[in-house]
């Protein structure tokens, strides 16, 4: 037997376990502080993720939104620069999408956080006290995630009731 | 909750437009002529040919088939991983993820609904982009078919959940139902009595497919009175 073959079986599993984790981590154009705009502007998280409670998607804000505030610079900030440039440019901030649910399964914030009433810090973390943007996310959106929450609130775990 | 079909041969024209719909609203994955001649078509509403009668006096007619949903499915009992499972509404729901592609639920439908995906879901230029969020596009080597469009029924759900009011008739109803331009596809609830489709199954003309097999289906024909 070709002893190659046996390296291919540790390989393969290396692979698998790399390509399962969610370590990578996200750079965002903006290095967005959340504890700022909580603390010094007295914004809440559905005043600019305006979907959170009526809609599938949460949103993340951009430009139009933004330039509400930030039409002309309010402070030194290096990060409020380049956003005071992207509203200038007309350009769409090219955020990065760090929670994902995969498309087979159906999510939907609306029913999270209108209907059960779950808190936003349950899935994204401490988001109140963060300086810097998400780089990676808070909780590992998985399928065993979702159950063992569902499980303690005692709704619906039938697969049809979410996959599609 | 006993969700289920009833299709109106006497309106049914066999126009199709139910299969175009159930196509589009789901991503079905369109095949190539050439595999589509080796049987991998793939179509969770077909159109079945029924020749009545005999030459001179034969009629050939086209009579929609989406999945029978069936009380006592025969797919559900030979999955060895239970990716297809009867839920408590009586959706025979099917989940990709959990699917190892064996294809035994294919071989034990009697009505043969279950399409295999042979390749990697592909689409003509220009409809790539066209497809509908709200329905996965499977990957190769799972078994798909009619989920009685589950994912309308998800979102139909929770909006009468934020409007605080039960789920109505007319809020629930698959591509098919809807599209159908004779209105000769019904859908609702077969347990309630408000909904038209209690009223149609019990009606004289209703039949089922192979109903001698006690697969007891969810989709009730009415057939053609002369």
């Amino acid at each position: 037997m070709n002893h190659w073959k046996l390296l291919t079986i540790p390989a393969f599993l290396l692979f698998f376990v790399g390509g399962c984790s969610d370590s990578g981590r996200f750079s965002q154009p903006i290095a967005y502080n959340h504890k700022k705009h909580i603390e010094e502007a007295g914004l809440g998280c559905f005043d600019c993720h305006t979907g959170a409670q009526t809609h599938q998607k949460a949103s993340i804000p951009n430009i139009h939104f933004c330039k509400n505030c930030h039409e002309e610079a309010m402070t030194d900030s290096k990060e409020e620069e380049k956003l005071v440039g992207f509203i200038k440019k007309n350009e769409l901030i090219p955020w990065v999408q760090v929670h994902r649910v995969p498309d087979h399964a159906y999510f939907s914030h609306r029913r999270h956080v209108s209907l059960g009433k779950i808190a936003c810090q349950d899935c994204h973390g401490d988001v109140n006290n963060m300086t810097l943007p998400f780089t990676k996310p808070h909780v590992s959106i998985n399928m065993e995630f979702c159950i063992r929450c569902h499980e303690s609130k005692q709704v619906t775990t039938d697969c049809a009731a979410c996959h599609r | 909750m006993k969700w289920g079909m009833v299709i109106d041969l006497q309106k049914c024209t066999g126009c199709g437009e139910c299969a175009a719909a159930c196509k589009l609203e789901n991503n079905v994955a369109i095949v190539e002529p050439r595999e589509s001649e080796m049987g991998r078509t793939m179509l969770w509403m077909d159109m079945l040919t029924i020749y009545e009668g005999e030459y001179p006096r034969l009629r050939v007619r086209q009579i929609p088939r989406p999945c029978m949903h069936c009380d006592h499915p025969p797919c559900t009992k030979v999955c060895p991983v239970r990716a297809t499972y009867m839920n408590e509404e009586g959706i025979v729901a099917q989940i990709y993820p959990q699917c190892i592609g064996c294809r035994y639920c294919m071989a034990a439908c009697p009505y043969t609904v279950k399409s295999f995906n042979w390749y990697k879901p592909s689409f003509p230029p220009g409809m790539d982009r066209a497809t509908n969020p709200d329905v996965s596009v499977r990957p190769v080597g799972v078994v798909e078919k009619c989920t009685f469009c589950i994912h309308r029924l998800q979102m139909a759900k929770e909006q009468a959940k934020f409007e605080a009011r039960d789920l109505r008739e007319g809020d629930f109803q698959p591509a098919c139902a809807d599209s159908c331009p004779t209105g000769a596809i019904v859908f609702g609830d077969l347990e309630n009595r408000d909904h038209q489709v209690n009223h149609l199954a019990h009606s004289p003309r209703a039949e089922k497919l192979l109903e001698d097999l006690g697969t007891e289906p969810k989709v009730i024909y009415l057939k053609e009175v002369d």
